[in-house]
């Protein structure tokens, strides 16, 4: 355990929030930094979505709400909240009102470990990676109950169709967060993108490399488990309007059927938040550049405020770069039917994933 | 009293409120759903003893995997998960089973573990549970995981063969993306190609392509 | 074929396609801000020119939706002559359109065999209730304002058979007019003056020989600046050019020719003017109406058209007046001259009919075929189709020349 991982000391980081000796003025800052994150940057994404999807489409996207659009989501969302809440007559009421809030939480929890900058999170768990995935496996429950709930032909087999996708591309998410752990020889998202400041190559001692580079297969395959876990297009089966209305969310309307597409956004931001933190180097500006402002590992563990703000900068704009990403593979495939979901997923990424975790697991352990 | 006690026996209360909630609920589904409440209470009482590891994979386990394939298997299979009533008739033997679990698991609980005060505990670090597991029960731990995986086949090939058959699959020709059209003359084996001349009315064979 | 390439260079050709997609400009017209411009046979709305509409009733019968609603009236109209039959003429009360049924299958515009229905690009007629969709006359006849004229044939295309066969027609009845305004200069010169006489044939007979290469300036800019294709503004600003040297010339040979023999004094429905230009005081005033730009635009240059008849018309009336002395013969007493109206009577025979009521009955003459150029020019220039101008001419020709055989009898 030489040269592929870093062996630095786990201690906890301490979130910059952390000021003054009270315990309420963290929290409250902590939770405005959480919310904040939940409600501002899903709508940047989304808006960076409705922009990029429409000029490759060749049209102009939205061009009336704010300057050049762009409050558009916030006007939907206003709208949302003006819609009448249908219930249908058959439904089952509490389960179909509790779905949405049940899929949204674990959404808005997982933001609490995004680490943005040095010192820039709410808490920095020592299991940070292991939190996050398995406060988004909770998303399914409320998935499935929605459709369940819904009394509706369309909507129960779009929520079987959500569970088995989710269940299905979970186990390569997993597996490929597993293997970049064992790299890091953490699970601490701040000590991911550590050990990513100090994970060189032998012969290229004082430049660092990010995982993406040993870890490209990896990468692949937790961005495309991650489209499925989102079910953003293509892989968007259980919502497939050309034969199933909307899917789990047929029959939701106003603030309900908001909150099931904030999950969805935010789920957008999130997981490209994690594919940042794991493969992306966090942070940092490029492989080998010191933040100016910064030192530590790398140059980019502790900063004074600017280091900060640019780190900040940095890592939203790795994570708009991954949702242009995810926008550019929507608008140029069509969706997949649902056997070749099940299959890429069994028949590909699992046992891609499993013999990359093999395959690093032993380069670690002889190196 | 501190702010750790009220938030574990508020934990407790859901903890316990769900598990009620489970016996007693007449909809199959809410009966699941009350399970998944009480599953993920447990893993908010681990998360006060400040056992995080094992709080999360409760949570990822239990929550995320066994619930959800309760209420997967409650869709899919016709299950009644409507309103009926739903009563197997074994609610003596129920009570008598249960009843016996609680009294030999407290009885256990407080003879090994009542003395030792709780706020002295503080949860083990994963290095510490890794290192249990992977190193000296690394042998309990194999078979534990072999058996499982044969479980797991043995389930699937359980699932796979249906009456009457022997649990071999009939040969299905596939067609997939980037298959040539079968009716081209030179693309598909022959015997597809002498298949479709055979169902073709004569003189529209394969003659037609030339 | 697929088979042939590497797995995955079809997922980057899909990558390849929509990011070069992502720098194109946007096909977007941003529609209130920016309109195109419709195709003259755009189906926007039904317009009705209710002057030409006979209640015949073909379209409310073939509507498919039956919602075409037609009221009329029955009026008598006094015998032409005297002794003659009272005839019954369908009078127009109410024309409407329900929009909320139509199906814009366009059958009633077909069928209409009086040019009464026509189709207007204009599309910007919602309503908040399906009742304000159905429109009366008025605002069917509003909408006729803004139907365009027909498209302009391509270029180097031949010109529709029956333009062709028109013109050569035109020609031909023109230089036989032409000859017969020269057979008569000559008898005039025994009586009047020479000279002027000999000035006005031949420059009637050069009048429509206009070289049509030249285009009209003034038109031409006022059509480009209201947004027309460069194509359309042309053609139209080459017709506007002939138009205008025709007027010139005509107005020239009017001034020239006056007492050589009645001029014929231009009124406001004979003179053709150009309808490029808009009249900016109505078009001001429509807009702060309301009314939308197209239709404002419209109205304008519908406005523009009648003023300027009305000025030219007093300009040639005050020259005509000058120049010739018979100005009391020249001016029909005819009021019944609305534009476009098929039952206003042709515009000589009226003035000619008091002074031979009696006789004309009785003098036979017998139609050769000819026509009285003057009258079919006046018609043609009122937007008679060519078949009625003919007929028309034709039956003014035969008038004339009895009235002539009668002058010359009561001569003798
Ligand atoms: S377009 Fe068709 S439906 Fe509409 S009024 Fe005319 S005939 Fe009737
Ligand atoms: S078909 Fe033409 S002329 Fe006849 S009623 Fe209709 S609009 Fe009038």
């Amino acid at each position: 355990m030489t040269v592929l991982t870093s062996t630095t000391a786990l201690a906890q980081a301490p979130s910059i929030l952390d000021v003054g000796d009270g315990v309420v003025l963290p929290i409250l800052l902590k939770v405005a930094l959480v919310l904040g994150l939940f409600f501002v940057v899903p709508l940047v994404g989304g808006y960076l979505e409705h922009k990029v999807m429409g000029r490759m489409q060749n049209r102009r996207g939205p061009v009336e709400a704010g300057p050049f659009g762009s409050l558009q989501l916030v006007a939907d969302g206003i709208k949302f909240i003006q819609k009448e809440d249908i219930i249908p007559r058959a439904a089952d009421k509490p389960m179909f009102a509790l779905a949405p809030g049940l899929a949204l939480v674990p959404a808005l929890l997982v933001f609490l470990v995004i680490p943005l900058g040095p010192g820039v999170f709410a808490v920095d768990l020592e299991l940070g990676l292991f939190y996050a995935l398995a406060i988004t496996s909770i998303s399914v429950l409320g998935i499935l109950l929605g459709g369940w709930a819904s009394a509706n032909k369309f909507s129960l087999i779009g929520g079987l169709r959500a569970g088995a996708q989710l269940i299905a591309y979970e186990l390569p998410l997993i597996i490929t967060a597993i293997t970049v752990a064992v790299m890091a020889g953490t699970l601490s998202l701040v000590g991911i993108v550590e050990a990513q400041a100090n994970f060189t190559l032998p012969g290229l001692e004082g430049f660092n490399l990010w995982f993406v580079f040993p870890q490209i297969v990896g990468f692949a395959i937790f961005f495309v488990a991650a489209m499925a876990e989102l079910s953003r297009p293509p892989f968007d089966m259980p919502i497939g309007d050309s034969e199933l209305v909307f899917g789990y969310m047929t029959e939701y309307t106003g603030i309900k059927f908001a909150m099931f597409l904030l999950t969805e956004y935010a789920g957008m931001i999130t997981m490209s938040a994690l594919m940042v933190v794991l493969f992306l180097g966090g942070w940092q500006i490029l492989p080998g550049v010191a933040t100016p402002g910064c030192e530590g590992a790398a140059g980019i563990m502790s900063c004074d405020p600017i280091g900060i703000a640019i780190s900040v900068l940095v890592t939203l704009a790795k994570i708009m770069g991954l949702v242009f990403l995810m926008v550019w593979a929507r608008v140029a495939y069509p969706r997949l039917r649902e056997d070749q979901l099940q299959r890429i997923s069994w028949l590909v990424l699992v046992p891609l994933s499993l013999a990359n975790l093999a395959f690093v697991t032993i380069l670690t352990v002889v190196l | 009293m501190t702010g750790l006690d009220v938030v574990f026996v508020l934990v407790g209360l859901l903890t316990a409120a769900g598990a009620v909630l489970t016996v007693t609920s007449k909809n199959l589904v809410h009966a699941a759903l009350a399970l998944a409440v009480t599953l993920a209470g447990i893993a908010g009482v681990f998360l006060v003893l400040h056992a995080d590891f094992l709080a999360l994979v409760q949570l990822v386990v239990y929550v995320g995997a066994v619930a959800v394939l309760f209420l997967f298997g409650l869709m899919l299979t016709r299950a009644p998960i409507g309103r009926e009533a739903l009563d197997s008739q074994n609610r003596g033997l129920a009570l008598a089973v249960s009843g016996g679990l609680f009294v030999v698991l407290s009885t256990l609980i407080v003879l090994a573990f009542g003395d030792v005060r709780v706020d002295a505990m503080t949860g083990p670090g994963i290095d510490v549970i890794g290192i249990a597991i992977f190193a000296v029960w690394v042998l309990p731990f194999e078979l534990l995981s072999m058996l499982l995986l044969a479980a797991l086949i043995g389930a699937i090939v359980l699932a796979r063969r249906e009456d009457g058959e022997s649990g071999e699959e009939a040969e299905v020709t596939r067609i997939e993306v980037g298959d040539p059209p079968i009716n081209e003359s030179d693309g598909p084996p022959a015997e597809v190609a002498g298949d479709g001349q055979a169902e073709l009315p004569a003189g529209s064979g394969g003659g037609g392509q030339a | 074929m697929a088979q042939t390439s590497l797995p995955g260079t079809g997922l980057l050709k899909g990558l390849a396609v929509t990011v070069k997609h992502l720098f194109k400009r946007p096909a977007t017209l941003m529609y209130p801000y920016e309109r195109n411009e419709l195709a003259p046979r755009t189906r926007g709305v039904i317009a009705l020119m209710d002057e030409n509409c006979t209640v015949c009733m073909l379209c409310a019968r073939e509507c498919p939706d039956w919602c075409i609603y037609i009221d009329s009236h029955k009026e008598t109209v006094p015998p032409a002559k005297e002794g003659g039959r009272a005839r019954t003429r369908n009078v127009l009360d109410r024309f409407a359109i329900d929009f909320s049924l139509c199906m814009y299958c366009g059958i009633c515009v077909e069928v209409c065999p009086f040019d009464a229905l026509w189709w207007s690009p204009e599309f910007e007629y919602s309503e908040y209730t399906m009742d304000a969709l159905l429109h009366e006359k008025d605002k069917l006849r509003e909408w006729a304002d803004t139907v365009p004229p027909p498209p302009a044939l391509d270029e180097g295309a031949e010109a529709p058979a029956e333009v062709t066969e028109a013109i050569a027609k035109a020609e031909k009845e023109l230089e036989a007019a032409a000859q017969k305004e020269a057979d008569k200069a000559a008898a005039a010169e025994a009586a009047t003056t020479e000279a002027k006489a000999g000035g006005s044939g031949p420059k009637k007979a050069d009048e429509p020989k206009v070289a049509a290469g030249e285009i009209d300036q003034e038109t031409y800019d006022a059509l480009i600046a209201e947004g027309k294709s460069e194509r359309i503004a042309r053609s139209k600003a080459k017709a506007a050019y002939v138009k205008k040297e025709k007027a010139r010339l005509k107005a020239e040979a009017d001034a020239g020719g006056g007492d050589a023999e009645a001029a014929p004094t231009p009124k406001a429905a004979d003179i053709k003017v150009e309808a490029g230009q808009i009249d900016q005081e109505t078009y001001d005033a429509l807009i702060a109406e309301g009314k939308t730009e197209r239709m404002a635009r419209a109205k304008a240059k519908a406005a523009w058209v009648k003023k300027e008849k009305a000025r030219l018309a007093a300009e040639a009336e005050s020259a005509a007046g000058a120049g010739a002395p018979a100005g009391e013969e020249a001016e029909p007493p005819s009021p019944t001259d609305a534009a476009g109206s098929d039952q206003a009577p042709s515009t000589d025979a009226p003035a000619e009919e008091p002074a031979a009521t009696r006789k004309l009955g009785d003098v036979h003459v017998e139609g050769t075929g000819e026509i009285d150029q003057e009258t079919y020019d006046a018609l043609i220039a009122e937007g008679k189709s060519e078949r009625i101008a003919r007929a028309k001419a034709k039956a003014a020709w035969v008038k004339k020349a009895k009235q002539a055989k009668l002058d010359e009898e009561g001569g003798a």
